[in-house]
């Protein structure tokens, strides 16, 4: 119970940065379009900024904000079968992200790494240090789905998709 | 076509039809493809980050749908319906051609159909079904397909993510989703007038004609964010994106100091709903990035543009194709996942058969955007049960009769690609 409580508080935190980096990003074009238009006095690190929050807020909050519930997927036969079948079904897929992406992880980490060489442009920050969001992308990932196995083992629906909560900007 | 390839493709397929989120299963089917080629796993991680570092132009999507998230708010709602009210309010089944006017209107605020259909739609559910004027299916049919025309009219989110994956000016794109978007919204009206006299639907009290200023006024501020929006993009005195966040701090703006509807929680809760949605499509993106890697080191696209060249094809006939196959993946699958996945493989295609990129891109969109009514898997259909409380059933029957005047639209302006066309040409597109 205290163990969900913490889990839950974390959660919130995690929404706070993801909404935190958004409003960067809002504020960073504002004072953009302000010093180009109104000042005439064209600033580079906001357009760089900007990139880098949408980079940060895509990776961690796939990694640590969305619900299973919010996210695309084809449901029209997960949502449909029975409690049995989806726990057999999420065991699948869960196995095969796990290992996907554990095999990648080392290739990932050599890339990410690698790019150490290379620095931002305006504000010339290294750059695998930027790109390290994509590894603890990997992590938390394989991390969820870890958890979700261990869930199905014990028996637990992953959740009956509400598929009028899946997120989409269409 | 390689056995890797096959693989990979395979992995995706069955993935995502056991319900893993699809961009997890793009990504994850790409590794596997990278893995059995003996290529290096690294370049997942290579695409999917500098392709997101480098796509200036998506940054445009968080910024839209800040935006609209800004406007929706009760009161600007509400002096936006009662100005929609004056002028059409009159007619016979009046609230009815509110209800595709607010999504007009509202459309051209906002580049979210499920947006609209949450925030003005849901409005629009209780007034008609209030006094029981309309019956609750009805009324929730209505309201989602009139949603559809949110991201047709300019801003647009799918029309953002079209200008992505075939490299096409965003304005110009925008500039042809305005005709298609109005003549959706006018067939509809068409469809109501008609229905409404065969079921005798209720007429709303007469706004006075001496009233209409003061409506007018009143929505002023919130009607010019669209105008300034559109000014900023084809006027080219800023980027797509720069506009983007003009319109988002406009909207900010008018609903903090002129219309004082918005509180610094209301705020946060508009960047956290903005964030979800952003995560929830860049991380199909992100998926589309890695995965297009694959397609193009496999030129699968080349190889079916040639493969179709052989069979001799006129333009007429791929376009027919290409709509009758969207619209059925449409009853299926996802929007965003056709647009990023399915689309990208036509468009070479298209290309040599010398269809237009701008015309192409407003039909494949407007054809998206019908799937989103279409059963069994419509998200629209999905939100109005949830919203309204009626059975999927009943909505579905309702539904019915608009989906066929809007494919209906959709073949006019497929085949008359004037209609897209006209205003893009008129203020200087080359195609």
């Amino acid at each position: 119970m205290r163990l969900r409580k913490a889990g839950a508080w974390l959660q919130r935190r995690a929404e706070n940065i993801a909404a935190g980096l958004l409003a960067v990003m809002f504020a960073a074009f504002v004072v953009q379009v302000v010093f180009r238009y109104l000042l005439n006095f064209p600033v580079g690190w906001t357009s760089e900024l900007t990139v880098v929050m949408w980079l940060w807020l895509v990776l961690w909050g796939s990694a640590f904000v969305l619900r299973e519930r919010e996210e695309i997927r084809f449901d029209l036969i997960y949502g449909a079968v029975g409690r049995r079948a989806r726990i057999a079904m999420a065991f699948v897929f869960a196995v095969a992200i796990v290992v996907l992406y554990g095999v990648s992880l080392k290739p990932s980490f050599d890339y990410v790494s690698f790019m150490k060489v290379e620095k931002s442009s305006y504000l010339k920050i290294r750059m695998d240090w930027l790109y390290s969001i994509y590894l603890i992308f990997l992590v938390a990932i394989i991390a969820r789905y870890l958890w979700l196995l261990w869930q199905l083992l014990r028996g637990r629906d992953p959740a009956a998709v509400d598929v009028s909560k899946t997120v989409s900007g269409l | 076509m390689t056995t890797a390839f096959a693989l990979a493709l395979l992995a995706i397929v069955v993935l995502s039809l056991l319900g893993l989120p699809i961009g997890h299963a793009m990504i994850g089917g790409s590794i596997l493809y990278l893995y059995a080629k003996g290529l290096d796993i690294g370049t997942a991680a290579e695409q999917l980050l500098n392709g997101m570092y480098t796509s200036f132009l998506l940054l445009a999507i968080p910024l839209f749908i800040l935006a609209a998230e800004f406007i929706n708010s009760d009161s600007i709602i509400d002096r936006l319906l009662r100005f929609c009210n004056a002028l059409v309010g009159r007619y016979r089944g009046g609230l009815a051609q509110v209800n595709v006017v607010q999504s007009i209107v509202f459309a051209s605020m906002s580049g979210s159909a499920l947006a609209d259909a949450a925030g003005s739609g849901k409005l629009m559910q209780s007034l008609m079904t209030r006094d029981g004027k309309y019956t609750p299916s009805f009324a929730a049919a209505l309201t989602a397909v009139s949603s559809v025309i949110g991201p047709i009219i300019p801003p647009s989110i799918p029309l953002v993510l079209f200008a992505l994956v075939s490299d096409t000016s965003i304005g110009y794109l925008f500039l042809g989703g305005i005709v298609p978007g109005l003549l959706i919204g006018a067939v509809q009206m068409g469809l109501i007038a008609v229905t409404a006299r065969k079921r005798n639907f209720p007429v709303e009290s007469r706004v006075p004609l001496r009233e209409l200023p003061r409506v007018t006024w009143e929505a002023l501020p919130a009607l010019m964010m669209p105008v300034i929006l559109l000014g900023l993009l084809y006027s080219g005195v800023t980027t797509p994106t720069e506009a983007a966040a003009a319109a988002a701090a406009y909207a900010l703006l008018v609903s903090a100091l002129l219309y004082r509807s918005i509180s610094w929680q209301d705020v946060y809760k508009s960047l956290a709903t903005s964030a979800r949605i952003t995560i929830s499509i860049g991380m199909l993106i992100a998926g589309a990035l890695v995965f297009n890697y694959v397609i193009t080191v496999e030129n699968i696209p080349k190889t079916l543009s040639a493969a179709l060249k052989a069979y001799e094809l006129s333009p007429w006939v791929f376009l027919l194709a290409a709509n009758i196959l969207l619209l059925i993946l449409g009853c299926f699958l996802e929007g965003t996942t056709i647009l990023l996945v399915i689309v990208p493989v036509l468009l070479p295609t298209a290309h040599a058969l010398g269809i237009d990129p701008v015309h192409f891109g407003v039909v494949v969109v407007v054809n998206i955007m019908i799937g989103l009514v279409t059963p069994p898997y419509g998200l629209l259909l999905f939100m109005m049960v949830k919203i309204a409380e009626v059975p999927l059933k009943d909505l579905v029957r309702e539904v019915m009769p608009f989906l066929w005047v809007m494919i209906g639209a959709l073949a006019l302006m497929t085949f008359i690609p004037e209609i897209v066309l006209f205003l893009p040409r008129l203020l200087g597109y080359k195609g």
